[in-house]
């Protein structure tokens, strides 16, 4: 997709136009607790998203540091959803195949989503394995700490899927038809 | 009083959050009856990589409840507790959204009205018991005890309709009515403990538990109270990288049960890596 796709599927489809209220204030870059590590701060991605400069707004790490605090949300003087934004970019990021270099939370989403999946519920040990497999060092310097957990057994080794798994799959592969149809 | 009771995945493997709120329920008769086949809500993976799936998960936790005639859904996880009412605010306000959740939801016979009232435990017994109902069940005194209220970033936020967003109280009185006291001027209650970006992120996260830490003992905190497994872990795991002395973060039914003057194992405090020393 070219720019312009880019910017007509943020703005329509997830409802990003309301970006066009941004006063460029800067409150919820000064509020994120991680903004020092971004790319660019919140402020500075909708100023590019608005003029139309999608391509770097994907490219960036900014909404895979996004943790979710909701810090931004709350200072916001024009109510933007920031947050949801950031959702959005992602989820746009991934379809498009742009991963911003070194940005490992699409990795640890997917070692979540494995589990979810499968068993309809994760543990810490399905997650940490399923990552462990693809940033083996994050894990590694954790080995201290996982033995710490597991001397107080608070590891669990066991799946626990939902009481309904069958039901539970059929709901969520009709929710991805509907996905894709729409 | 019975509520349907969501525990999230979390819930069993975090340091006694489940023995101290099951012992905690019991004496306050707050009755948490686990929703029968629930599942994970998603949390932020699922916002982060799906549409539809990620409102279809917390939607059929909330219609397994609905179905089970529980006209409240209790939680004791801030992302769990988000994500519900986040799930709950988008399908209010969008019909094609309703309709194909519902769609989905009905291959298994389930339906979502909206019916219920998604809750957080430490909130129900902060406005639904009288504080005197909580008092006459304390029997060690904790005077000497300051605890600092750590909140975290999502009870409250973004909706803002249980407390304050920035300086909520609601658990500053729970623990006063304990009998213990609190900083008043924890500036760091709600801030944001790193959450899932600790692994990825770790050196970027220290600071972020070195100001909720470094506030609690500044402000001549001895123990930090807190109501989200993901808070809890954090901020008590982080701590042998912070260069600041230890101070025990504790979940806030393990506080209540404490005051109740129960046992150390009921409470299972010993799965803390910061230990809590009652003396």
């Amino acid at each position: 997709m070219d720019n312009a796709a880019l910017k007509a599927m943020f703005f329509e489809k997830y409802h990003g136009e309301e970006i066009r209220n941004c006063i460029q204030c800067g409150s919820c870059s000064g509020s994120c607790p991680l903004a020092p590590f971004m790319d660019y701060g919140p402020r500075q991605l909708f100023e590019l998203a608005r003029e139309g400069d999608m391509e770097d707004v994907l490219k960036a790490n900014t909404m895979w540091l996004c943790v979710s605090c909701y810090n931004c949300m709350v200072k916001c003087p024009r109510d933007i959803v920031i947050t949801d934004h950031m959702y959005a970019l992602k989820k746009m990021a991934l379809r498009e195949g742009i991963q911003a270099p070194g940005a490992k939370l699409p990795d640890l989403y997917e070692s979540f989503r494995g589990p979810v999946e499968r068993y309809g519920k994760i543990t810490d040990i399905q997650v940490m394995n399923r990552y462990a497999f693809r940033h083996p060092v994050d894990v590694m310097k954790n080995a201290f700490l996982a033995l710490k957990l597991a001397k107080r057994k608070r590891l669990d080794p066991k799946a626990h899927p939902v009481k309904n798994l069958a039901g539970f799959k059929k709901v969520m592969t009709k929710a991805r038809e509907l996905e894709t149809a729409s | 009083m019975k509520y349907g009771f969501f525990p999230g995945c979390t819930y069993e493997g975090s340091a006694g959050y489940k023995e101290s709120t099951e012992a905690v329920s019991q004496i306050l008769h707050t009755e948490l009856v686990e929703i029968e086949g629930w599942n994970c809500c998603g949390a932020t993976s699922y916002w982060s990589l799906e549409d539809l799936p990620a409102v279809v998960l917390p939607a059929r936790v909330m219609a397994l409840a609905e179905k089970q005639d529980f006209k409240e859904v209790v939680n004791v996880c801030n992302a769990c507790y988000s994500t519900l009412r986040k799930a709950q605010d988008k399908l209010a306000k969008d019909e094609r959204l309703m309709a194909q959740v519902n769609e989905a939801l009905a291959e298994e016979g389930l339906s979502y009205t909206g019916s219920t009232k998604i809750r957080h435990y430490m909130e129900v017994l902060v406005n639904d018991l009288d504080p005197d109902d909580i008092k006459k069940h304390v029997k060690v005194d904790l005077e000497a005890l300051i605890v600092a209220p750590y909140y975290g970033c999502q009870l409250n936020r973004p909706w803002g309709d249980m407390d304050d967003r920035q300086h909520p109280v609601m658990m500053d009185r729970l623990i006063e009515t304990l009998g213990a006291s609190v900083p008043t001027d924890y500036s760091a209650k709600t801030l944001c403990c790193g959450a899932s970006h600790v692994m990825p992120y770790e050196k970027n996260c220290l600071p972020l538990v070195k100001r909720i830490v470094g506030d609690a003992l500044s402000k001549g905190a001895r123990a930090i109270s807190t109501v989200c497994p993901l808070c809890q872990f954090n901020v008590d795991a982080s701590q042998s990288g912070l260069d600041l002395p230890d101070i025990p973060v504790l979940f806030f039914t393990q506080l209540l049960g404490l005051a109740f003057g129960l046992e150390e194992k009921d409470l299972q405090l010993k799965k803390l890596l910061v230990p809590f020393k009652t003396n």
